[in-house]
């Protein structure tokens, strides 16, 4: 119990992280990027080359993952400037599964859909399964922290409130004399670079991964994560996806109320209850469990 | 491979107007109600299975079975956007599409409950193809492309010269011009809804005819959906028919140059390439 | 915003706290998975969802059955299914709940390889015995310590059997085509070769899966003029393509795997489309008791290949228990081969072989899909295999081999 305990938390501040490079993208720099689950899996693959074939530290392997990422992103995002939401959410859309149809068909660097196993995790082979999970969770939560005290802290540095100010209006600040492209590009290429991160997060703990593990699916979750915790608002994306895992995986315990049903019937219940939860959480929250707040100064009280 | 081209190119043509009938769908939507309705996946399959239970357990012939399929698909569209997305598009585009992705999630599992993941197939004869020369067309799919073209017909006509029609491209173009003439948006909104998921329905049944169906009928064809939208304009209804055609054409013989495998890419650099010069669609936005 | 930061440091820190406490009872914790539970990981959403729904059914009739029958052990079996979502990062969640809330010593049927190959560390590791039906080569080559036994011949073995057949057939040109899989290359390599031996023609093509239509795709093949042509894919796709190569008007031969040429696809495609195609599959052992206990527990004539597998992952699972005396996935895995193969009293179904063991005697369980006798690593080995065609919709016997 315990154990499972520590691996839902260690999913959940993956989600968390994921959610949090997702808030830095749509939440403050107000471009949707439907493409997460291809920086999640550029991440992935990365490390996991990195680390495996490469034989490189695990440090290193996140810090690729994490510059990878943001390449990719500061590149789309500059290739489709000039797009509108609605747009942008469809070519994104389609960026991430060009990624994984790379991931599926190059076979030669990615080992195409049998996935690469074997990824190596800090100290998994001196560690007891139990104790892996403890430390797995104590990374990535010391991973969450810092990459949330880190973008609370530029959401309310002079970067963040530009870039808020182009996400609201991006032709008032234009005429203000803020550099569009560069904030977009930038905030692009750093939210990406957390979901990178979060890719190779996922790499080492569960040491293996495949193309099927980026299908748009982990995507809907992350962005219903967002829109159920909060957008603009690292604290709202953390709590989010733990909102969000809750629900993944407490529903799994309806299972025995419901126990006159066949597999199929409960499997779809299951999903049906998990989408159902979630619409209800935007109806009755459509700001998140946590709206935003305009930006104070990090760490002092603002009165609002 | 060259001498396979005609054959790709008609190919292409056939799948680019089975394609367009939901693209119109999802574009007419997004005329009016101004955001990307990602459950057209789920409509899709809720429209294939509509006309299964018809055609298979009512025993009606393929048209009649198509019919139901639209009045069941767009009565869905209708009801779950009054229940789960219409309270929550005054929080913005982005918000409403996000719920209509887990709308989607929770549609196809309500097939899934009921209908099970068995491939089921329709009542329907199959026939071979026919040749002309080198070339050879299924008349099934003629039959299925005819169907499409006197949709898109209905469409515009209906578009054209009802009143309704007149209302919503008038809503679409200019919401508050319109609220000052008296239409009422609420109304265009339910009807855009309910015919829009209803065309979707419709080809999701089109595109199982002859093969089979699964709660995941739909997924299998958004991406191309969304493309084609995009390709021709988001919002435009003459762009998503074009789109659908250019996303059609353009997979088929991406055969030529691609590993097959990567058939999907293309419709990416569909859009790439498009919005790169016409950040807009090749049509532009305008919904008619 | 201070508000929210209050609310949120407690709960993480009252967490942390309540982790260390717990800590020091793992001992109870345990303690409360007494009872014996098996899990089943199958798809039952997402694009294995066709095959998930009653591999699942027919490894939980067999426990159904040995619970009524007096349980095993002297105790129920208490059965927990969980969902892999065709989806590795969902199937290892699923997987985690599996081992470390439900306690399970043993799962069985997971499907795809990716998903095998996703929640098998997590099994080994824990000590619970993996049994799956997926037929990526890679699979049993990975560092399991015995804790993988699967019934799904190797894809390799599978396809070099399949293309002498279609040989023995007097194939004058063949050709592949499927979607990319972990054995798509593999297959083509490997029919590739055999057809130079035999000194003809080999086409192939790697389709993306999930498309509604694959007439160009059919286009390619067909320039090569086969006449033989192998489907490599499952049965959403292969219902596609059959449809597209008979509409192409394509006369020569086809042949697929079983699971993917199933019955759900010959009830979904006319009879005309699917007349002569050959499929092959580890020979299930038809006049079997256990090929009639599936048969009557799912309500079917024709039993999926992969139903029949679970069947016997779930009688394996009972048996190797009950011969060790003992539940736990290491007892099990280390008396797997003592009840699935060896001089003991041919058995196949669980009920007759509790009673065998509980006389004292040895099993040797041969089950609804074949003999299931595994070699060092968890692979299946003598198995034959029965090439069967399909005439007006049902497929009859043609040649075993």
């Amino acid at each position: 119990m315990l154990s499972w305990l520590f691996s839902v938390a260690t999913f959940a501040g993956i989600y968390a992280l994921l959610a949090l490079g997702i808030n830095v993208i749509w939440g403050m720099g107000g471009m949707i990027n439907l493409g997460m689950a291809g920086f999640f899996a550029l991440g992935a693959y990365a490390s996991a080359l990195a680390t495996g074939a490469g034989a490189l530290p695990i440090p290193i392997g996140l810090a690729l993952a994490a510059v990878l990422a943001a390449l990719a992103g500061g590149l789309l995002c500059r290739l489709t400037l000039r797009l509108r939401g609605d747009y942008l959410a469809i070519v994104t859309l389609g960026f991430s599964e060009l990624i994984r149809l790379i991931a599926a068909n190059e076979i030669w660097m990615t080992n195409g859909s049998d996935g690469i196993s074997g990824i190596p995790g800090p100290w998994r082979a001196e560690l007891s399964p139990f104790q892996f999970n403890m430390l797995s969770c104590a990374l990535v939560t010391l991973a969450v922290l810092i990459v949330w005290a880190m973008t609370e802290r530029l959401r309310r540095s002079p970067w963040g409130r530009a870039l808020r100010a182009i996400r609201d209006d991006d032709t008032a600040a234009a005429v203000a004399g803020k550099p569009i492209t560069r904030f977009k590009v930038q905030a692009f290429a750093l939210g990406a670079a957390i979901l990178g991160l979060a890719g190779a997060f996922y790499a080492h703990y569960t040491s293996y991964i495949a193309p099927d593990i980026f299908r748009p699916l982990i995507t809907i979750y992350i962005f219903l994560a967002l829109t159920a915790g909060g957008t603009g608002n690292s604290t709202g994306a953390v709590v989010g996806a733990i909102a969000v895992v809750a629900v993944l995986e407490g529903s799994r315990f309806l299972e025995g109320w419901v126990s006159v049903l066949g597999g199929v019937e409960k499997a779809a219940l299951r999903e049906i209850v998990i989408g159902v939860a979630l619409i209800a959480i935007m109806q009755l929250r459509p700001r998140g469990l946590l709206p935003e707040t305009p930006p104070g100064p990090f760490l002092k009280r603002k009165d609002t | 491979m060259l001498d396979l081209l005609p054959q790709f190119l008609v190919n292409g043509i056939i799948t680019g107007a089975l394609l367009a009938v939901p693209a119109i769908g999802f574009t007419a939507i997004f005329a009016v109600l101004r955001f990307p309705n990602f459950a057209v996946a789920s409509h899709a399959t809720v429209g294939a299975f509509a006309g299964f239970v018809a055609n298979v357990t009512f025993g009606l012939p393929a048209i009649p079975s198509l019919m139901f399929a639209f009045l069941i698909a767009g009565l869905v569209g209708l009801v779950s956007d009054e229940i789960a997305l219409k309270p929550l598009r005054r929080y913005g585009a982005l918000t409403t599409a996000i719920a209509s992705i887990a709308l989607t999630i929770v549609l196809e599992n309500v097939v899934r409950f009921f209908f099970g993941n068995d491939l089921r197939g329709y009542d329907l004869p199959l026939v071979r193809d026919i040749r002309f020369g080198d070339i050879r067309v299924n008349p099934q799919q003629l039959e299925n492309m005819a169907l499409a073209v006197v949709i898109m017909i209905a469409v515009f006509a209906a578009l054209k010269f009802t009143r309704m029609g007149k209302a919503m491209r008038a809503v679409a173009d200019n919401p508050g011009l319109a609220d000052l003439k008296g239409i009422d948006a609420v109304m265009v909104g339910r009807v855009v809804a309910f015919v829009g998921m209803g065309l979707v329905g419709v080809g999701g049944m089109l595109f199982g005819l002859g093969t089979s169906i699964d709660p995941l009928t739909g997924f299998r064809f958004i991406l191309p959906i969304f493309a084609a939208a995009v390709v021709g304009g988001l919002g435009s209804i003459p762009g998503a028919v074009l789109g659908a055609m250019v996303v059609g054409i353009g997979e088929e013989m991406s055969a030529l140059v691609l590993e097959p495998a990567y058939k999907s890419a293309v419709g990416f650099f569909a859009i790439v390439l498009v919005l790169t010069f016409r950040p807009r669609g090749l049509l532009g936005e305008r919904a008619y | 915003m201070t508000d929210v930061k209050n609310l949120f440091a407690p709960t993480r820190r009252t967490v942390m706290l309540g982790a260390t406490a717990l800590l020091a009872t793992p001992a109870i914790l345990r303690a409360q998975s007494a009872p014996i539970t098996f899990g089943t990981l199958t798809p039952l959403t997402g694009v294995g969802g066709t095959y998930g729904p009653s591999m699942r059914d027919a490894a939980a009739n067999v426990f159904t059955a040995v619970n009524e029958a007096g349980g095993l052990l002297g105790q129920e079996i208490d059965l927990v299914s969980e969902d892999t979502q065709t989806n590795p990062e969902a199937a290892v969640r699923a997987v985690r709940k599996l081992i470390d809330v439900d306690g399970v010593s043993v799962v069985i049927g997971t499907w795809a390889s990716s998903i095998t190959t996703a929640v098998a560390p997590l099994c080994w590791e824990n000590g619970v015995m993996l049994f799956t039906v997926s037929g990526a080569d890679s699979i049993t080559q990975l560092p399991h310590m015995g804790y993988i036994a699967r019934t799904q011949p190797n894809s390799v073995l599978q396809i070099e059997v399949a293309g002498d057949f279609m040989l023995r057939q007097e194939s004058t040109g063949m050709a592949w085509i499927g979607p990319q899989t972990p054995f798509a290359q593999s297959s083509i390599d490997i029919l590739a070769g055999q057809a130079e031996g035999a000194g003809i023609g080999m086409e192939s093509l790697i389709y993306e899966a999930d498309k509604s239509t694959y007439r160009s795709e059919v286009d390619t093949i067909l320039r090569s003029n086969p006449d033989f042509i192998m489907l490599g894919g499952y049965a959403a796709d292969s219902t596609v393509v059959l449809r597209d190569i008979w509409q192409a008007g394509y006369e020569g031969r086809i042949i697929g795997p079983a699971y993917a040429v199933n019955p759900t696809v010959l009830e979904a495609l006319p009879a005309e489309v699917t007349e002569g195609v050959f499929t092959w599959e580890g020979a299930p052992d038809v006049g079997s008791s256990a090929y009639a206990n599936v048969q009557a527990s799912l309500g079917v004539e024709e039993v999926d290949p992969y139903s029949a597998q679970t069947y016997d992952h779930a009688t394996m699972a009972v048996l190797a228990a009950a011969a060790a005396g003992d539940a736990s996935g290491m007892a099990i895995r280390d008396a797997l081969r003592t009840i699935s193969q060896g001089e003991g009293d041919a058995v196949s179904d669980a009920i007759a072989g509790l009673e065998v063991l509980a006389g004292g005697g040895a099993v040797n369980y041969s089950g609804a899909s074949g003999p299931c006798d595994f070699d060092e690593i968890g692979d299946i080995t003598g198995t034959q295999f029965l090439f069967r065609q399909i005439s007006g919709g049902t497929p009859s016997d043609f040649e075993r081999v």
